[in-house]
């Protein structure tokens, strides 16, 4: 795990700096709620909104506002923090091979007695611990800073952590696709852009479809639907929003390792 | 072991339409200094990444230290420093050795201070702030820190001042001493022409000729101009053997001459020449020849 060790230390200060990010997003957030906290008012005016509208902030109908599970949906997890975590993945993802190979450092470690399976490996390891990393760190800054405002009042532990795992799995999907798309092509640019066209995509068809009656059966395709399936904090853990997108991401390395394998380095 | 270091049979890579390396066979033997020269273009480097399993060959084959390139096996027993090195601008040279030394299975610590010491560089220095000179010297470094038996060199030289240059002749010679094969890539003669044994020209993708320095020398155009006092009057070098051309200008006989110059000098004795300026000529003209005969 040399390769892979060695990446991991070369980027832990620019991963600190995105885990102080991510805590100073929950922080923020968590403190406000106290000042939500009593105004049923807000509920009725959410009620008002358009459908449109309420489907684009999270809104459910059963869970309100005002409850921790409700307005930390609304406020973080519909959108917000998992939008955060697919940006590093994505950035990282392409990085890795993408990244390094158009900048011209891939091809000198290469030189080395490493074989290109194993640095394809040892880098994607690398991504996925950096994302296990920031993942946790923003699940334990969420858990401590929620209890001194009773932010996290009435959601269970599973319905917490299923949630997390969630945003990680959301992350890690996009974050291959970036890994795979750099591996097989050698460039970041096209990696970068196919994660995002994804990860936008996937976030407007979920909207569109859970809104036309006629096509919410094809919600599904949508990686945003597993992860946005219920709110989790609310109605515990759902396990498709982890157990597909690891699935898909074993597919996903498994194609970029094999397109690395067999091509000519740039 | 005593198989070649390098040898490739028809060896061939295209790039779409483009035959960037077409039907080579190269032996490079061990212990062997080879000048592998042509001018830019020609696919020298494409050779270097073929060989080293950058790129996959689109005909032929070539072997590695009796291996493949892709072997992480052979590969430790390989250093190599290619034309454009990019590495990690925050890596200092200690960092590189550290972890190249892991990679490689081991760092030989003295060493590592031995030739850091000869080329004067401070390890602790990020690459990023460091000369392009130095940044070489780095390269060098990291590329023979494993004592490898098999070491490629594309454009060694380029950024060296001509003292850092004999610092990394002397290295070279050394490590040659001791059993290493040395693949010596550039598109100026006078880069390998110190140290090359054998030297193999490739023009357009095509090896145009393999042979020992001694014999390029004779068959080398060389461009020299003598400042004389007094008339110059060139006329008398026109019989004189091996010069291809003569002009004058402003006191200035321009020669270029091919082969041993030492007619010309005889025939310049008659003048009161002051200085002998001698170029450093482009591998275009110096092998001008061989280019013709492959012209159609």
């Amino acid at each position: 795990m040399i390769v892979a060790a060695r990446l991991l230390r070369d980027r832990r200060r620019s991963l600190l700096w995105w885990a102080v990010g991510l805590v100073a997003l929950v922080a923020f957030t968590v403190a406000l709620y106290p000042s939500i906290k009593g105004q049923a008012s807000f509920d009725q005016l959410m009620a008002d909104l358009p459908n449109s509208v309420k489907v684009l902030v999270g809104y459910q109908a059963d869970v309100p506002l005002t409850s921790p599970a409700g307005y930390l949906h609304g406020r973080l997890f519909a959108l917000l923090a998992p939008v955060v975590i697919l940006v590093f993945s994505i950035g990282t993802g392409a990085q890795v091979i993408g990244g390094s190979e158009e900048a011209g450092t891939l091809e000198p470690l290469l030189a080395n007695p490493v074989s290109r399976q194993r640095v394809a490996v040892e880098r994607y390891l690398a991504v996925v611990v950096m994302l296990t990393a920031l993942v946790g760190v923003f699940t334990v800054a969420l858990i401590t800073l929620a209890a001194p405002v009773d932010a996290l009042a009435g959601v269970s532990n599973t319905g917490l952590l299923g949630v997390c795992a969630g945003i990680f799995g959301l992350a890690l999907l996009h974050g291959t696709l970036a890994f795979a798309v750099g591996a097989a092509t050698g460039r970041r640019g096209p990696a970068v852009a196919g994660a995002t066209t994804l990860a936008v995509a996937g976030y407007l068809a979920h909207g569109l479809l859970t809104l036309t009656e006629s096509l919410r059966p094809w919600r599904f395709l949508s990686p945003w639907q597993w992860y946005l399936e219920r709110n989790m904090l609310a109605e515990g853990a759902e396990p498709a929003a982890i157990v597909i997108p690891v699935a898909l991401s074993a597919v996903l390395f498994a194609v970029g390792w094999a397109a690395f394998r067999r091509r000519d380095l740039r | 072991m005593s198989g070649p270091a390098i040898s490739t049979e028809g060896l061939t890579k295209r790039f779409g339409a483009l035959r960037a390396v077409a039907d080579l066979g190269l032996v490079v033997e061990q212990g062997e200094v080879f000048g592998y020269l042509g001018p830019n273009g020609a696919g020298k480097t494409t050779t270097i990444r073929l060989l080293l399993d950058f790129i996959r060959p689109t005909a032929g084959a070539a072997r590695v230290l009796e291996g493949s390139g892709a072997d992480p096996r052979i590969r430790r027993r390989i250093g190599y420093l290619p034309a454009e090195w990019t590495i990690d601008p925050r890596y200092t040279a200690a960092d590189l050795l550290d972890f190249y030394g892991r990679l490689r299975g081991g760092l030989d610590a003295r060493w590592a201070q031995t030739l850091l010491d000869r080329f004067e560089l401070d390890p602790s220095r990020p690459v990023g702030q460091l000369s392009t000179g130095n940044r070489r010297k780095v390269g060098i470094v990291q590329a023979v820190a494993h004592r490898p038996d098999l070491l490629i060199l594309d454009e060694p030289s380029s950024g060296l001042d001509p003292l850092l240059q004999h610092q990394f002749q002397l290295l070279v010679r050394e490590l040659a001493a001791e059993g290493a094969a040395v693949f010596l890539s550039s598109h100026v003669l006078h880069e390998v022409e110190e140290l090359a044994q054998r030297v193999a020209i490739l023009r357009r993708g095509r090896l145009v000729t393999v042979a020992s320095v001694a014999e390029l020398r004779q068959q080398a155009r060389q461009r020299i101009d003598l400042r004389v006092a007094g008339s110059a009057d060139v006329s008398v070098f026109a019989d004189v053997p091996g010069v291809v051309d003569v002009t004058a200008t402003d006191g200035v006989i321009h020669l270029i001459v091919e082969g041993p110059v030492d007619q010309v000098i005889k025939a310049a004795a008659r003048f009161e020449v002051t200085r002998i300026i001698t170029h450093e000529t482009e591998l275009d003209e110096v092998f001008l020849s061989y280019y013709q005969e492959d012209r159609p």
